[in-house]
């Protein structure tokens, strides 16, 4: 797993150079686990390049922690892109998912390229936190020259959260083929093509193909809090998921409390369960695995909730340029609940249902004359600084990595609010 | 946790008699507990009173143990059904199993809650097995007076029966999924829950009794355990993937057919048996011989399911479903008449959407041996199944040599089933 580190060395770009690992023969077998069917001369390849005469210099370089401490004086803190922080570790991780699928089902690999979709187009935001987690929740940072047990351990400790993510996106790509999978109505109106109903097969097949997945490397961890933990997410997903679909069909479920609750089930538990399971295996405290939950939790409602918005103002900051997706297919989200308090006529629209586009414009009039996109934006960044804040209560840390990840975690929060897609 | 028990006291019916734990609840602190171990919120427990006369004489009777030690030379041992000596337990097991699937939406809870309702539960094989099994592993028997070993066999009891429940929700998760799979009308007699609620809640359903199962897995605290049933899962999920993307080529081997076997069918109650070891604290042989115990009666169970497929409840063929035939799953009996008849293959590979060539495989399968090979291969796993049970280390207690008993008749009843 390799980090992009700035701080102390020049780096030409983001990706520009790499750590290097390799140099000390001894510690590749730490880098890969077992199970990893990627040889390792092919990540090794990738990653020996221009630094080579730094390493040497520094005999106690770890793979996973970035503690090159020089006894320089200057600190350069930058800002980073968060997203450059874990970038490397986060191929790696990817590598490795895809391949496992690839070996294991050949067959299921077609169903199993959403994994990649959704990681090159959500910048695999799920992972970044979680490794940007790990690092700043990072209790023991060995020393430079000190090898031996701490060494092994840190290693142990990083390949053991990273597992997590890896469960964590096994997770959330299963979610997403289950949720994919049609009723009947719609796979056998007059659609004889084995391809819709394959697709439904393939999907159920494959998620569970990765549910199976991240049960096993979960159970692996031997950690049954953590079992416990994710296994819950699974439930939170499919209540958040039949919650949805309920609320199409029965409309008065739609209030904004209904919502907040589906929306944390189907998007922000996951990611704040995941971030408590990473301070739970790196033995925090109870408090501070419950400060980096809470970050996680408003995080991705944050998250969820400027998506909202964004389905209706796209990258302009003007109403209906985006996909529409949502009300197009019944789905009643932050901005349009809001303005359904203020104009309850809305309601009646809503009510109607969507499938005539007239009333998609009628809807659309009645969001713009509301605030209801502000006040979808206001509670975005309320919830955003929540989560600044659990970082802020986080224990002091002097370690520059630990405090990097923070700032980076803190970064995270507000490319959330300001992002156009 | 109520057993029925016949030795000593007439019965009226199977769940004519109930034990009345409640008339000394100062003796017996372990009825009141609240705590199970994989439903924290407790469940009622419905004791009723009944024959309290015969109750009287037995100061000690514990709920879940069933140590009611005359002083009696007389010694009745009947051979009973093996279901009967722990229907009382799986009625308390079906119950909590309910509660452990209540959701929040009230659909997903219709649909989780499906299978589990009166009527449809199967004759809760696999629950039956792992209890039995439970009670044949018992190593220590606490004494009838209370000593403060109950409390520790009781929780262990519940922690066993928590097994069972965990098995049950996989299998019935792997049931719905596969029937989304298979495009399943029907299932246990009544419409299957994709047919009856769209293949999606289904789906969902099955996920979600998944991860209540890993939740009560990781519950018992026993990495070991939660390591065993989790490779169930992927074994089931394997199995179903190999059903499906079998090429020709491995549709027609025994060998992949009978590691298919294992991974569908018997590596979930092999595993579970090896858990109910663990838990006991048994030693990694016993843990081994409960373990191949599950196994080859899982084996033993498929391949007589097999037979019955063709044969249904008369000896002759073609009277049963034929339900795998027809969609194109090729089993034992067929897989050996292959091995006589070579042009057998070439019309299995035709495919058997076809009736005609279903018949004429019939007909090869009729003057084959197919069937009776498959029989005897049955036989053979189911006797292996009872050396296991023969290898356990000897106990003199009365309940478990009388489970291990049932034990080895299931390994019978699986045999000879007709049905």
């Amino acid at each position: 797993m390799l980090f992009s580190r700035i701080s102390r060395i020049q780096r030409t770009g983001i990706n520009g150079c790499r750590w290097f690992l390799f140099h000390r023969p001894d510690h590749h077998h730490q880098f890969f686990r077992s199970e990893n069917p990627l040889p390792p001369t092919e990540s090794a390849q990738k990653v020996l390049g221009c630094r080579e005469t730094f390493s040497r210099d520094l005999p106690a370089l770890h793979g996973f922690s970035h503690d090159i401490h020089h006894q320089s004086s200057s600190i350069v803190e930058e800002q980073q892109d968060p997203f450059s922080l874990v970038a490397d570790e986060l191929s790696l991780l990817a590598n490795r998912l895809r391949s496992m699928v690839v070996a294991e089902v050949p067959k299921l690999a077609s169903a199993a390229e959403y994994l990649f979709k959704m990681g090159a187009e959500g910048k695999r935001f799920r992972p970044t936190v979680l490794l940007l987690m790990a690092t700043a929740l990072n209790v023991s940072v060995p020393k430079p020259y000190l090898s031996g047990p701490g060494d092994v351990l840190t290693k142990e400790l990083r390949a053991r959260q990273q597992s997590i993510a890896e469960i964590t996106e096994m997770i959330h790509v299963a979610s997403l083929l289950h949720d994919d999978v049609l009723d009947d109505a719609d796979t056998r109106r007059g659609i004889g093509s084995l391809n819709f109903v394959m697709g439904n097969k393939l999907a159920v097949l494959a998620g569970d193909f990765l549910l199976s997945r991240a049960c096993v490397a979960l159970a692996s961890l031997k950690n049954t809090e953590v079992v416990s933990l994710l296994a819950k997410v699974v439930e939170h997903l499919v209540t958040g998921e039949t919650m949805q679909m309920t609320t199409t069909s029965q409309q008065r479920f739609c209030s904004m409390e209904y919502y907040m609750q589906k929306t944390y089930y189907k998007t922000a538990s996951l990611i704040s369960n995941s971030c408590k399971a990473i301070a739970l295996l790196a033995g925090q405290t109870a408090e501070v695995a419950m400060l980096a939950y809470e970050y996680g939790r408003n995080l991705g409602l944050a998250f969820q909730l400027i998506d909202d918005i964004l389905d209706f103002t796209g990258t302009s900051a003007s109403l209906g340029k985006g996909s529409l997706s949502d009300i197009r297919h019944g789905i009643i989200t932050a901005p349009m609940l809001f303005a359904m308090e203020e104009f309850p006529q809305l309601r009646a629209v809503v009510d109607q249902g969507f499938d005539d586009p007239a009333n998609v414009d009628l809807a659309l009039e009645y969001l713009g004359k509301s605030g209801g996109i502000q006040r979808a934006r206001e509670l975005a960044t309320k919830h955003a600084n929540l989560a600044v804040a659990a970082i802020d209560s986080l224990p002091d840390s002097d370690d520059e990595e630990v405090r990097k990840s923070r700032r980076a975690l803190v970064d995270l929060t507000q490319r959330v609010i300001t992002r156009t897609k």
